[in-house]
Parts: C-alpha cells; sequence; structure tokens
C-alpha cells in the first residue's frame, strides 16, 4: 500500500506501513495481524491540528518589515508606482519643481549639416563629381550670413583657421578622454555640457586607448548656424567642421581584455564634428557640441564578443492605430450576407 | 532589556494577546517624503534607497576595479562579478546550508539545483543568481552567460526582530525574526574539479608519512 505524499501530509506525516505477517499464510480463518510501523517525516507543524488556532494566539503578531517588497517599489515604473500608493492612500511625491536649468550651451544641434553622399569616397573616375563635391563642400548663404553675426562678437575670427583650431580641440579632447576621472575639468573646458554624456557615457571601469595618427585632409568649416536662447541677443553660434582623419581606437574591459577596435590597425574616419560656442559672453569658449553621422555612412565594426541581439516590441505608427480603427466601425455592416446579393 | 520590554507588554496583554507594533522602530510607513528618490534611478549609487541597504561597503566596489590591458603573452583573466542581496527575511543559519551547497558549481547547474531543492532561502538565492548573471552578461563585458561558475557564496547576519511568545502564566519566552544578507562571486570560466582541497588519496597519506618520518631529529643533539 503506497502512499502519495498528499495523503501523508493529511495524517499528520505518518505513514502506516504494512508488514509482513508470516502467520497470516499459516493459520487461515485466524485474525489477521499488522504489523504498523508509524515513520514520522520532519515538519514544523505540530502533530495534533485540534489546538493551532491557540498556539497561533501565543505568539504576539508583529509586523515584519518587507524588504523584498520595498525592492520590487523601488524598481516599479512610475505608473504603477503611483497605482500602488493610491491604493495604500499615500500622498504623491512632492514634485521637485526647481530644476537646473544651463545657460552655457544649447542643448541640441540646429539646423544641422547634410553630408553630401559618397563624401570620403576617392574615385579617379569622374572630376564633374569631385567638382560637385567640393562645392557642396563649400559654404553656401546662410552660413555666410551667420559668419557676419559671429564677426560681429568675434573681432579678427578667421574660419579657415577656426577648422584647425577646431581640430586641436577635437584631438586633445580624445587625449583625456582616456583618463575621465583625472581630466574632468580639463574635458569641460574642451566640450559643451550637453555632449559630455554623449563622449564619456560607458568609458566607467573600461581603458581606452586613443590616438591620432595623422590627417588625411586639411579640416574644413563647412556649416555656420546661430541660435538665442531666452533673448534675441543671448547668442550661441555652431560651427560644423569636417575632418578627414587617420586613428587608431582600441577599448578595453574591466578585465584588460579587447572589447572594441585594435591598438595596431590605423583607420580612416571621417567626423563632421560640430562646436559650439557662447559668442555673446565674452569668454565664451569654443567647444565640442556634437557630430553628425549620415545615414550612408558605412556602420561602425560590432563588438569583438558575440551577444544577443535584443529584441524590441514594434512600435507601431499612430497612422497604422488609425487604419486599424476604421475598419471596426466599418465591419458591422457586412458581417453578414447582405440583403442585396440575397 | 528583554525583561524590560516584557513588563510593559505583560501589563497591556493580561486578558489577552493584543496586536503589538514592531518592536524595532521602522519608518516604513513614512516613505512617501522620500519617494521624490522614485523618479531619479541615478540612486542606484546610494547604499541606502527608501529605507533599503542595496549596496555594500566592500563587496561591491571589487565590481569596480579595472585592470590594466593584457599585453601579448599573458594569459587572459577571468572576468569577476559579485553582487550582494541585503535582508533576505531567512535565517543565515539555514540559508548557509543552501549557499555551501552551490559553491564551486557552474551557474546553469547552480540555478537548476537550487530551482528544485526544498527550501525558501533557494527563491532568493536563485534571484540573486540570476541578477549576477545578467549583470555579468550586460556590465562585465561576459561573452558567454553559463560560462560562469560560483567562486564564492556566503552568508552573513543581517536584522534581527525580536518577538514574544507567551508560555503559561507569565512567562514568556523571546522569539527571533532573523533577516540575513547573501553574498555571491561569480567567476568566468568551467568550474574547477576541486572547490575545497580533495581527501588525499593512499599514495599521497604515504608520502607525507613517510615525509614526516624522516623530517625527525634529535633536538640538541651533537
Amino acid at each position: 500500500m503506497a502512499l502519495s505524499l498528499a495523503k501523508l501530509t493529511r495524517t499528520n506525516n505518518k505513514v502506516l506501513v504494512q508488514g509482513f505477517d508470516a502467520i497470516n499464510i499459516v493459520r487461515k480463518g485466524a485474525p489477521v495481524i499488522f504489523q504498523q510501523q508509524i515513520a514520522r517525516f520532519p515538519s514544523s507543524k505540530h502533530y495534533e491540528p485540534k489546538f493551532r488556532e491557540l498556539r497561533r494566539k501565543k505568539f504576539l503578531k508583529i509586523n515584519l518589515p518587507d524588504y523584498q517588497k520595498l525592492r520590487t517599489e523601488r524598481d516599479l515604473p512610475a505608473d504603477e508606482a503611483r497605482m500602488n500608493m493610491k491604493k495604500e492612500g499615500r500622498l504623491p511625491p512632492r514634485t521637485f519643481q526647481e530644476r537646473p536649468v544651463n545657460i552655457s550651451c544649447t542643448t541640441s544641434v540646429f539646423e544641422p549639416f547634410i553630408p553630401p553622399e559618397g563624401d570620403g569616397k576617392s574615385s579617379m573616375l569622374s572630376t564633374e563629381g569631385a567638382k560637385d563635391r567640393l562645392t557642396a563642400l563649400q559654404m553656401k548663404g546662410k552660413s555666410r550670413l551667420e559668419l557676419r553675426k559671429i564677426r560681429k562678437y568675434e573681432e579678427g575670427f578667421d574660419i579657415k583657421e577656426f577648422a584647425h583650431t577646431a581640430q586641436d580641440i577635437l584631438l586633445q579632447a580624445q587625449y583625456l578622454l582616456q583618463n575621465v576621472e583625472e581630466n574632468e575639468d580639463q574635458l569641460h573646458d574642451l566640450v559643451t555640457e550637453k555632449a559630455y554624456p554623449e563622449m564619456t557615457f560607458g568609458l566607467w571601469n573600461k581603458t581606452l586607448r586613443w590616438k591620432f595618427i595623422e590627417s588625411v585632409e586639411p579640416p574644413r568649416s563647412v556649416h555656420v548656424r546661430t541660435t538665442d536662447m531666452l533673448s534675441k541677443t543671448n547668442i550661441y553660434a555652431q560651427i560644423t567642421v569636417r575632418m578627414h582623419t587617420r586613428q587608431i581606437l582600441a577599448l578595453y574591459d574591466r578585465f584588460g581584455k579587447l572589447m572594441y577596435g585594435s591598438e595596431h590597425l590605423i583607420k580612416d574616419v571621417l567626423e563632421y564634428v560640430v562646436f559650439e560656442s557662447h559668442i555673446a559672453d565674452t569668454y565664451g569658449k569654443w567647444r565640442i557640441h556634437g557630430k553628425i553621422i549620415p545615414d550612408w555612412m558605412p556602420p561602425r565594426e560590432p563588438l569583438i564578443k558575440t551577444y544577443r541581439k535584443p529584441v524590441f516590441e514594434e512600435i507601431p505608427d499612430e497612422e497604422e492605430i488609425k487604419n486599424e480603427q476604421k475598419p471596426e466601425e466599418i465591419t458591422p455592416a457586412s458581417s453578414g450576407p447582405s440583403l442585396a446579393a440575397a | 532589556m528583554a525583561a524590560s520590554c516584557c513588563a510593559a507588554i505583560i501589563r497591556a496583554s493580561r486578558n489577552s494577546l493584543v496586536r503589538i507594533p514592531c518592536l524595532v522602530q521602522r519608518n516604513i510607513g513614512a516613505i512617501h517624503t522620500n519617494s521624490a528618490l522614485l523618479s531619479i534611478k541615478n540612486s542606484e549609487l546610494d547604499q541606502f534607497q527608501l529605507g533599503v541597504r542595496v549596496r555594500s561597503k566592500q563587496w561591491d566596489r571589487y565590481n569596480e576595479i579595472v585592470y590594466p590591458p593584457l599585453e601579448e603573452g599573458q594569459t587572459p583573466r577571468p572576468a569577476e562579478i559579485t553582487h550582494v542581496r541585503f535582508n533576505v527575511k531567512y535565517s543565515p543559519e539555514k540559508l548557509w546550508y543552501i549557499a555551501c551547497m552551490v559553491r564551486g558549481m557552474s551557474i546553469d547547474e547552480a540555478i537548476k539545483q537550487v530551482s528544485f531543492y526544498k527550501r525558501q532561502g533557494c527563491v532568493h538565492i536563485k534571484e540573486v543568481l540570476l541578477e549576477a548573471q545578467e549583470m555579468a552578461v550586460r556590465d562585465h563585458n561576459v561573452e558567454f552567460k553559463s560560462n560562469l561558475w560560483i567562486a564564492d557564496s556566503f552568508t552573513e547576519k543581517g536584522e534581527v526582530v525580536k518577538g514574544l511568545r507567551k508560555h503559561r502564566s507569565l512567562r514568556y519566552g523571546i522569539v527571533h525574526y532573523r533577516y540575513s544578507h547573501y553574498f555571491v562571486r561569480l567567476r568566468e570560466g568551467k568550474p574547477p574539479k576541486h572547490y575545497y582541497p580533495p581527501p588525499l588519496t593512499g599514495h599521497e597519506k604515504m608520502e607525507e608519512y613517510i615525509r614526516d618520518m624522516r623530517a625527525r631529529r634529535i633536538a640538541f643533539g651533537l
């Protein structure tokens, strides 16, 4: 007679084990004597369930701190957290109304430069193509007008000389990136507050090695724009500089293993770097503000290690959602067989 | 301390056992003033978040060690990831058994074993191991999430909340509600054949015996 686990618990972890009785076989008709062995299994329950309630009352009820709940609450997204707080009757948090506003730089690149396709590729075939490319890189009308604005604030501003100083700024910033902790202050002088996190994100706990070999083409200023913030006289200028250089980049992880790039392979890099300055400020410096990566640029090399591609949920377009809604309104009429057909 | 607590509580509970708030004061109800932190996810850098101890003083700092890039000829260094969970509602002595079981296993084997072991503490350990595995792949450049083994796994005593249990007449017993801290360190690579030093083979025992016998000297002898 094999008892299942479920039966065991019901009978308070006691198992009635049928023992072998040789006498039964010999004496027919005699009363059957079974050897009963009670095997007990370990359990935190008392063997007599009759007085469970009284036994429970002996213990003082205590509200134990639930750290697991706090841990899960901490990681909830904002709307779910708000729902939980409403259920419990807790007041919503006081919103932090004082937001720090940074006036030393703008928040984005205004009217970004659209690099002409096929730039940076040398083709021996057509001279016409080369001419077109050169003209595309020359500064057009609006850029020249904006340049005049800059010349009002900065006397003797030479756009061609600026391209070279811009490249120097970029090279210095890249060298300083190799040790962000030490060079934080200097980096802030060369990089705007908007671009700083973009440049330094993910560099903690990693070693970066970067080297500048030479420039393939001299740097060129390609695009100039100005914007104002808060008032019309508070002007910021952004200049896009095109740089074609040869560089070495190697990124090592925490344990010294190569993650990306190579220290021996020199790469040709074509960059369109945006520099910004608060020209209304007499002490405004030209700093790196961002980079323009055109769509036609060949993609970067993947990481050295293999990894799983992240799977994202498709975000339906607004038009698709509207189209989904429309057919639902029409279907009730056409759901059944039409009278006309019948 | 127990006696003074008992006296006050005994007076209150002379007739019937009354629900008494936690003996150790915790400001869990007053969290709403700190809830602004919920919107700031950068609080991962803080040790305490909403009254929950999250970062340790030293164990997590092992994750911030940066080794210099490997030179040619150097053997690659295996990745090491430390993780911790504080104030798990389970006795540290009981959790220790599970922590010991998991030592020296590969991460997959450990998760498998812990999923089917009949103990409550296993739930917490499994969560911590899965979290650590995710961290390893996401933050510490570990290529294969199965290529990890558990190098260190131990528990520490956490908070202890003391309650009371009534015995006959005015006798009370102190009940301890125990919390534990669970620490784990994952290392990249295959698990070692022996985590603890293996027992000596007969041959090794014999060699040891002979060595010890031959090392005997007569002190201050000629």
